[in-house]
């Protein structure tokens, strides 16, 4: 905006001459006016379209649709037009001279205008669209949004502050409402965290009543145990156990659920048990995986949601005398188990056409039985592993051959190495390996054992 | 990963569903559903012809266990047909071979389909 | 332990630790109150610079500080800022040094102190507060209700603060020197910290920290003090042992920005006596 002449001090003392134009405060006053206008058209016909709008420069001031103010640095109202008079109920004569920017505010916004507003203000010399409150005669609050600009004289000194009021209670009803709405979306997205933390904690504590914590010792041999773990978010249906019979026997088992998450956790768990509580009362392995598959059959076949597993079930037979352990196993519907021999080959312990457990009421399972002599390694595993994906596109499965070839590579090795080898070869299929993948592996260490590095045989990962 | 379509057919001794596509997690639950509207009679031949599957996973097994069990709940017998290789390796290991008769087409299995239990 | 701790330039970077004024000279640290980053002593480091070494920061959550050491759980107590403070001076390794805290600064300064009595030597409080709210015969000038009433300020601004920043962060125009200066300024201040921040700041009551103050300790209040009555000034003073109170002719609560000559003249005053 362009100015000429001298314009009258705003930090006049006597300021409320309600007569006087004061440009200082006054929008928009050239225009008004029509200073520039008047060089080109005729100075009559302009002051005659002046007085056809009957608008003034002191007018337009007082009954403009916003509030006007001016005050001195200290905040006393030097200036205040009509419009801000009426919304706030005040009389001029207790406003001029007698209060400050602050007094007309709640106490919230005085508070906020002190913190926020003035400093901001005095130090770029403008602030714009800040929303605050002003209190009105009868007690009402009522929200405005304020604008102010600080005017400097000659030296950089400020003279005094410019401030525009705009009623803003339309526009604060607005913006309540979407504070309120994105409260309420906060709230919700806290509350689904929450749940979400929830739901994983009480998942990760099923998933390890699903599988020992750790493994325990078993006279004269070594264990070593690897879950990977697909998705963390699903429970995972594999599961085995090591646990003792009797005073030399030591049980354990390795196996498969249909499926994944809770309804299959609910089977693995079931399972677990079941088999636990049956190897006590008869250990011979199909006595166990018959009683398992009574159990899951009577469970289950009702509800017209069959529920099945294969499972691997064994016991352990250690002959002091000898340093050999005897195997018997018996399996239901799960790949063969693979025997590591000390002498460098590996070859699958058969149990053809044991059927899936929990299918029929009466189901075949198949036994073998093996010697483990020293430097030998049984080892279970869940079809995770040959049934994982390889080759550029994914599209070839690992395969029992590779894994017997695998095996091969590895046989006289300490079941902790054999299984730390597995875990590299898990590690390998990457995205080809889909599936949950449980590994157990049960040896007799050879007369010169390599010492164990890790004391804990049980690992578990995920990806 | 194809979408599973499944067709049914009658025949002089049963129904022949053939299933087309992937049995698997996602989509073997809609064999199930439409086992649950099938109806047999006793002595009728259920086959299941599975010449166009191209995939079946442990809940498509889980069907097929459906399957056999709905046959035999009226007293009806089950077959499976034309069952892919890989299909036919999985129902070995799990002892499933033993339970369901196979046939290389569903013509063979329409005529010899014995009781499967 | 010192196992774990954040080193010295990582603070300086959390807590934007700037460094002017005379390296030689005994050091004055400036610190912000809320609603505010350390650009408030714009018109204060020119009267100190040549005789001191004068540190200022901006609090966690303000200016520009790195908003991602944000804790709501650290910084919902006073004690949090003045773990600010003293992790400051330990990254500066700064020994008696003059600590001016304005507003609730002046209380977080006394807390540090307390915390770290080698650290800081004397205390100014700009214009401070140890309690908001009255409570009893206490005046501390607000109500519960009020300082609700500010939250509610703090949160109809949220919306409006972007626009409202958008020229400053553009710069200014007409004062172009500023632009720079006041990126990032206080306004553009996570609202969620200057909730907390704010909560902290008016719902805390620290009265019964100033007895323990034991350095020199000076108290400036103004005449008219929207935030900070009166009362308040003399309530510090009578709190703090040996302690002087300064009355500023100055109006509002900053009088570092309204009244700079006389708070600065107050400040060098009070360091001139203490060597």
């Amino acid at each position: 905006m362009c100015r000429t002449g001298r314009q009258t001090d705003p930090a006049d003392p006597h300021p409320d001459t309600r007569t006087d134009t004061d440009p200082d405060t006054a929008a928009g006053t050239d225009t008004d006016t029509g200073t520039d206008v008047e060089a080109d058209s005729g100075k009559a016909s302009n002051a005659a379209f002046a007085a056809l709008l009957e608008d003034s420069a002191e007018d337009l001031y007082e009954s403009a649709p916003c509030g006007y103010l001016s005050m001195l640095m200290d905040g006393t109202i030097a200036k205040i037009n009509t419009t801000l008079l009426d919304w706030l109920g005040l009389d001029r004569e207790a406003v001029v001279g007698r209060m400050r920017f602050t007094d007309l505010l709640t106490v919230g916004g005085k508070l906020y205008h002190e913190t926020h507003f003035a400093p901001l203000l005095r130090m770029q010399g403008r602030i714009g669209g800040i929303a605050l409150e002003m209190k009105q005669a009868d007690g009402a609050r009522m929200p405005v949004l304020v604008s102010s600009v600080v005017k400097y004289g000659g030296g950089g000194e400020p003279l005094l502050i410019r401030t525009t009021v705009f009623d803003a209670r339309d526009r604060r009803a607005y913006e309540e409402e979407l504070l309120r709405g994105r409260k309420a979306a906060e709230e919700a997205r806290r509350q689904a965290e929450a749940d979400r933390a929830r739901l994983q904690e009480a998942l990760a504590v099923l998933q390890q009543s699903l599988l020992p914590a750790t493994l325990p010792p078993v006279p004269g041999m070594e264990t070593a145990a690897h879950y990977f773990t697909a998705s963390p978010d699903r429970l995972g249906g594999d599961f085995y156990d090591v646990f003792p019979v009797d005073g030399k026997r030591f049980a354990f088992f390795l196996g498969d659920v249909c499926g994944k998450g809770p309804q299959a956790a609910a089977v693995t768990s079931l399972t677990r048990y079941t088999l636990r509580a049956a190897a006590l009362h008869d250990s011979e392995p199909v006595a166990a995986l018959s009683t398992l598959n009574k159990v899951l059959h009577e469970r289950y076949s009702a509800g017209g949601d069959p529920r099945y597993c294969t499972a691997v079930f064994g016991v352990l037979e250690p002959d002091p005398a000898t340093g050999q352990v005897t195997v018997r196993i018996a399996s239901g519907g799960h790949p063969p188990a693979l025997v590591l021999r000390a002498d460098g080959t590996a070859d699958f312990l058969p149990t053809p056409g044991g059927l899936l457990v929990g299918v029929l009421p009466d189901a075949r399972f198949v036994a073998a039985t093996t010697v483990l002599a020293p430097g030998d390694t049984l080892l279970l595993y869940t079809d995770g592993l040959t049934e994982a994906r390889t080759g550029e596109d994914r599209d070839t499965l690992y395969g029992d051959e590779a894994l017997r070839a695998f095996a091969t590579e590895h046989a006289g090795r300490r079941p902790q190495a054999v299984i730390q080898a597995l875990t590299g070869l898990l590690d390998e299929f990457g995205d080809g390996l889909d599936d949950d993948t449980a590994l157990l592996a049960l040896g007799v260490p050879a007369s010169d054992p390599v010492p164990d590095p890790d004391p804990d045989p049980a690992t578990k990962s995920t990806r | 990963m194809s979408p599973l379509k499944i067709t049914t057919r009658d025949t002089a001794t049963g129904p022949v569903l053939a299933i087309l596509g992937d049995l698997d997690y996602a989509h073997a639950g809609e064999l199930r559903d439409l086992l649950t509207t099938l109806t047999l009679r006793p002595g009728q031949h259920l086959v299941l012809d599975l010449a166009g599957m191209d995939f079946c996973d442990s809940s498509g097994i889980t069907a097929l266990i459906a399957a056999h069990h709905h046959a035999q709940a009226a007293h009806a017998d089950i077959a499976l047909a034309a069952v892919p290789a890989n299909t036919l390796r999985i129902l070995r290991i799990v002892g499933l071979d033993q339970i369901f008769p196979l046939h290389p087409d569903t013509e063979s299995a329409a005529r010899s389909t014995r009781p499967s239990r | 332990m010192r196992f774990g701790k954040l080193v010295g330039m990582d603070i300086a970077r959390r807590n934007n630790v700037t460094v002017t004024g005379n390296p030689q000279g005994p050091t004055v640290v400036l610190a912000h109150g809320f609603g505010c980053d350390q650009n408030m002593w714009r018109l204060t480091v020119p009267a100190l610079s040549e005789r001191y070494r004068v540190v200022m920061f901006d609090y966690v959550g303000s200016g520009r500080s790195d908003l991602s050491a944000f804790s709501e759980a650290r910084y919902s107590s006073l004690d949090g800022y003045a773990r600010d403070v003293v992790e400051v001076c330990e990254a500066l390794d700064l020994r008696d040094a003059v600590f001016v805290g304005h507003s609730v600064s002046a209380m977080i300064g006394v807390l540090a102190a307390d915390l770290a009595p080698e650290r800081i030597g004397a205390l100014v409080m700009v214009a401070p507060s140890p309690r908001y709210i009255d409570d009893a015969d206490y005046r501390g000038g607000f109500s519960a209700p009020d300082i609700d009433e500010l939250l509610t300020s703090l949160e109809s601004n949220y919306l409006g603060w972007s626009a409202a920043m958008a020229p400053v962060i553009m710069g200014n125009p007409e004062r172009p020197e500023l632009g720079d200066e006041l990126k990032n300024s206080f306004c553009a201040t996570d609202p969620d910290m200057a909730r907390v921040f704010a909560r902290t700041t008016f719902l805390s009551d620290s009265r019964d920290d100033l007895k323990s103050v034991r350095v020199p300790t000076l108290v400036l209040e103004c005449t008219q003090d929207a935030i900070a009555p009166r009362e308040v000034g003399a309530f510090v003073q009578r709190s703090i042992p040996g302690s002087t109170l300064i009355t500023l002719d100055a109006i509002g609560h900053c009088p570092h920005l309204s009244a700079p000559e006389a708070t600065n003249e107050a400040i060098t005053g009070f360091l001139a006596g203490l060597r």
